[in-house]
């Protein structure tokens, strides 16, 4: 009880020194929080889209073949297909062809995908059987399903038609049999969904090419040995197993990022002057202050401890408050502040809420970059100020 | 001086404030986390069943739109020296 009467009497003692100074301090408590609150909200968006790809793509291709020339990805002529096809494990090869088409009206760039039929696995529940068997039944070309976002750009309303233009400046005409569902807007936002008919005659690909090739492997531990199969058995390709995009997720949202880098730079700039303005000499107010104090019997010991909780004061309030604000910017402002760098100059802006995880490392991790090198950069003034002799000053 | 005028006090009461509102936002979070779920669910099955390699979430360039299955070193792909322009790109960490 008495270790506690003592903390509250120097806590008591230490806050009411702060609110003697309290321009300065108010000043301190406001940058600390803002860039707790920068670097608490990239780290929060980081986490929250990092697991929304794992997530979402746990249901990507096993396998997608893509060909390369002269460094970049070209089309895959087709004759690939039989060949992956003949590979001991290979379950099934779709072929795609699908691309970006930029519509001058509007500049938005609507992602096109052409698929013979949908993949194996879990039939899409938001779509209704016939409307998927109409997309995908022979006999009527130049049926398409769109995403809201997608009929809106295109200003379509409630019509059922529209024209794409293809290379030659010809119209090619769709008919929008369905729409996808706007929960789905996280993949779906600029999607054009038809037939790969329909898409060859809209790019203008040859019959013998296809974008890319998607690989259902029969076991997934044989992923890797398939995927490697191919790389000997097609030269020039690209091989991307579902593996390597969930660790390229994994990583592109990170400190390495160029927004990434400002932020951490900013917290380092900042902490460093908060640093330099504590360590660059004591005020005669200060000096005189710890004078009287010793005169009156505190111990150097209890002059650095005061001046700990006034710096542990000022450093886990404004961190308390920079984080608990950057989580309101996320859950209530859906990350409005960061939004519009990482949508860029995107026209259609996929509308989802983030909600990250609440993880502890993540909270350690803010909590270790910004309080505790304050705390040590007030270690040194702090001594340097309880060393002070009081016969000296007074 | 009364527990209740003492700085100190006045401290663990905003402490609790802070408790407080962060249990309000925990509440809120595992709404949005609810809501979230379903919608992972359908983006998943529509993932599978279309054969989608990437998120949606920026369109500006292919390299933000598709960074898994378009090209990977894509600042000078357009031409030698070419510059990186896009806004998003500075959200996005070179693949590797």
């Amino acid at each position: 009880m008495r270790f506690f009467g003592r903390l509250q009497n120097i806590l008591d003692y230490a806050i009411s020194g702060l609110r003697r100074k309290v321009l300065k301090n108010c000043a301190v408590f406001l940058v600390f929080s803002v860039v707790v609150f920068l670097f608490a909200s990239f780290q929060l968006i980081n986490r929250a889209l990092t697991e929304l790809a794992g997530e979402i793509l746990d249901g990507a291709p096993d396998i997608t073949v893509q060909q390369l020339a002269v460094g970049r990805q070209v089309s895959i002529p087709l004759t690939g297909r039989e060949a992956v096809a003949a590979i001991f494990g290979v379950r099934r090869v779709d072929e795609r062809i699908w691309g970006y088409y930029f519509d001058p009206a509007t500049a938005a760039n609507y992602t096109v995908v052409g698929l013979p039929g949908l993949l194996p696995g879990v039939a899409p529940k938001s779509w209704a059987q016939s409307e998927v068997a109409q997309l995908f039944s022979p006999g009527r070309p130049g049926r398409v399903v769109i995403s809201p976002a997608v009929r809106e750009q295109l200003g379509l309303d409630q019509r059922r038609f529209f024209s794409l233009y293809r290379p030659d400046l010809s119209l090619a005409s769709f008919e929008v049999v369905a729409d996808f569902f706007p929960e789905t807007d996280l993949v779906t936002a600029d999607l054009i969904l038809m037939r790969l008919a329909d898409a060859r005659d809209l790019f203008a690909v040859p019959d013998d090419l296809v974008t890319d090739l998607l690989v259902t492997v029969g076991n997934p531990l044989e992923i890797d040995t398939v995927a490697e199969k191919i790389r000997g058995l097609l030269p020039g390709v690209r091989v991307i197993t579902r593996q390597q995009m969930l660790k390229t997720y994994e990583v592109v949202f990170g400190w390495r990022s160029g927004l990434g880098g400002i932020c951490l730079l900013t917290a380092l700039v900042t902490f460093v002057i908060l640093a330099w303005d504590k360590a660059s000499g004591l005020s005669a107010e200060e000096v005189r202050e710890v004078g009287v104090l010793k005169v009156l019997g505190w111990q150097t010991t209890d002059i650095i401890f005061l001046r700990f909780c006034e710096s542990a004061v000022v450093a886990c309030t404004a961190f308390a408050c920079g984080y608990l604000l950057a989580w309101l910017h996320l859950l209530l402002f859906d990350g409005g502040f960061f939004r519009p760098i990482f949508l860029g100059w995107s026209v259609l802006r996929p509308a989802f809420p983030l909600a990250p995880p609440l993880v502890l490392a993540d909270l350690l991790v803010v909590l270790a970059i910004s309080v505790l090198p304050y705390l040590c950069a007030t270690a040194v003034p702090a001594w340097r100020a309880a060393v002070v002799r009081a016969d000296s000053v007074l | 001086m009364s527990f209740s005028d003492r700085p100190s006090s006045r401290l663990l009461q905003l402490f609790i404030l802070v408790l407080l509102v962060g249990g309000v936002l925990l509440v809120i979070q595992q709404q949005h986390r609810v809501e979230q779920g379903k919608r992972v669910i359908q983006a998943r099955v529509m993932t599978a069943a279309l054969g989608l390699s990437d998120l949606a979430l920026s369109t500006e360039a292919r390299y933000t739109r598709h960074p898994v299955a378009s090209d990977r070193v894509v600042m000078v792909m357009d031409h030698p020296g070419g510059i990186d322009r896009f806004p998003s790109t500075s959200f996005w960490a070179p693949p590797h």
